[in-house]
């Protein structure tokens, strides 16, 4: 299953990985484009709001350590339009995402286009 | 019926068929359109729209729900033609004055980009971006309505609204700045729809890259009306303080009619979201640098 489960995340990620970095409005500076990070945990909160929607997820890191993430997407109209709701995420779920971290290290990102949810790969194209 | 009354009920029917013609409206139009739908969504891809037949050109008419979204309206790094990517011809022609100023805008991306903490975009505390800035960054979803002499503007980022004058109005000489300017305009020919607009706040940045201008900037729209479900859009930057010339910031960019009764989400930049975002995520990005802003 979990082999599988990686075949159709490799996929959906070989599908848009060619696809335009998600620039954002407020700015990309922060981030490190040339990196990806691989965020599992528990989504704690999903604020669905402007500017940005970001999502609040509980993941371990390597020392098993909890890291509280916040991971950013476009704004909610951006978002509508390539799929997402304000019920995409909601407390509880587990989530699965290939993360752009920030240069500095802190534990927030911005979504690529791998997002699996409750062990089902997200359809909606990634964030704009 | 008594001839008194006669002559009231006659006199009645003649001002409501007056008031119309006084204000300058026709009825309502009806959609023929079934819709049910609210927040309705754009597509991301232009081929959503390849091989779609279109009829013609309606005369003098640019009412519609207009989208850019999948031919790139939303320009995050600078103005659609000159993006602020260190690519050779992607600057716009800087006066020295232009150079200096820019120098003090520190947006969030391109090449001067730096983390929102420590940059000093407007857009980042939900002061209004104003005009052009709105069609040279976010041209996404816009409704155009007509009456008999305006053409109304409604943004759908941040909620924004222009009005366009179409009573043959003369931009004023020495206007107290606004965000969105002044603007008027007229049909050049059927197709052509041309708007002239001055007076835009010099507070306001021209591009999302902070691109700069003064209150002499004068911004040129061209709309041109190609088919029935498709709106061309020039956009000329005219502002002899910043430039040594104009330049065509969006050359032709198609815009897509939705479907009538498209229902535009709401997009608000709300205050005290935006404090959430910038405490939440902007502050903790920062990288640092020599520079502070606001």
């Amino acid at each position: 299953m979990r082999t599988k489960l990686m075949a159709v995340a490799l996929g959906a990620l070989g599908l848009f990985g060619s696809c335009a970095p998600a620039f954002a409005h407020h700015g990309n500076a922060a981030y490190d484009y040339e990196k990806t990070v691989v965020v599992k945990g528990v989504v704690t909160g999903y604020i669905w709001a402007n500017p940005h929607v970001y999502l609040k997820v509980d993941a371990k890191d390597e020392s098993g350590n909890v890291q509280h993430w916040l991971i950013e997407a476009q704004n909610p109209v951006a978002q509508a339009n390539a799929g997402w709701s304000k019920s995409t995420f909601k407390p509880g779920d587990q989530v699965d995402l290939d993360v752009m971290p920030t240069k500095n290290g802190q534990p927030i990102g911005r979504f690529r286009n791998r997002i699996v949810i409750n062990g089902e790969v997200f359809k909606g194209p990634g964030p704009r | 019926m008594s001839n008194r009354l006669m002559i009231s009920a006659i006199t009645w029917v003649g001002i409501l068929l007056f008031v119309p013609v006084l204000f300058g409206q026709s009825a309502a139009p009806t959609s023929t359109e079934p819709h049910e739908k609210w927040n309705d969504v754009v597509p991301l891809n232009k081929s959503a729209y390849a091989g779609k037949k279109s009829g013609p050109a309606p005369k003098r008419d640019l009412s519609g729900v207009w989208d850019g979204t999948a031919e790139g309206g939303g320009a995050y790094e600078g103005a659609r033609e000159y993006p602020e990517d260190g690519k050779p011809g992607h600057e716009p022609p800087y006066t020295p004055l232009g150079e200096q100023v820019l120098k003090t805008h520190k947006p969030g991306v391109g090449v001067r980009g730096v983390a929102v903490e420590i940059g000093n975009d407007p857009v980042n505390i939900c002061d209004p971006q104003g005009f052009p800035r709105m069609e040279l960054y976010e041209l996404r979803t816009i409704e155009i309505a007509q009456t008999a002499n305006q053409v109304l503007y409604l943004d759908q980022f941040n909620d924004n609204w222009r009005i366009i004058w179409t009573d043959g109005r003369e931009l004023p000489k020495d206007p107290e700045p606004r965000w969105n300017g002044y603007s008027s305009g007229k049909w050049i020919d059927d197709y052509t729809f041309v708007a002239e607009t001055v007076g835009m706040d010099d507070r306001t940045w021209l591009d999302n890259s902070g691109r700069p201008h003064s209150s002499d900037l004068r911004v040129e729209e061209r709309f041109h009306r190609v088919s029935d479900d498709i709106l061309e859009l020039t956009v000329t930057i005219d502002d002899p303080q910043m430039y040594t010339k104009p330049w065509v910031a969006i050359d032709k960019i198609p815009l897509h009619r939705q479907p009538k009764g498209f229902d535009m989400r709401e997009m608000t930049c709300a205050p005290s979201e935006t404090l959430d975002y910038n405490s939440q995520i902007g502050a903790r990005t920062a990288t640092g640098g020599d520079w502070k802003g606001r």
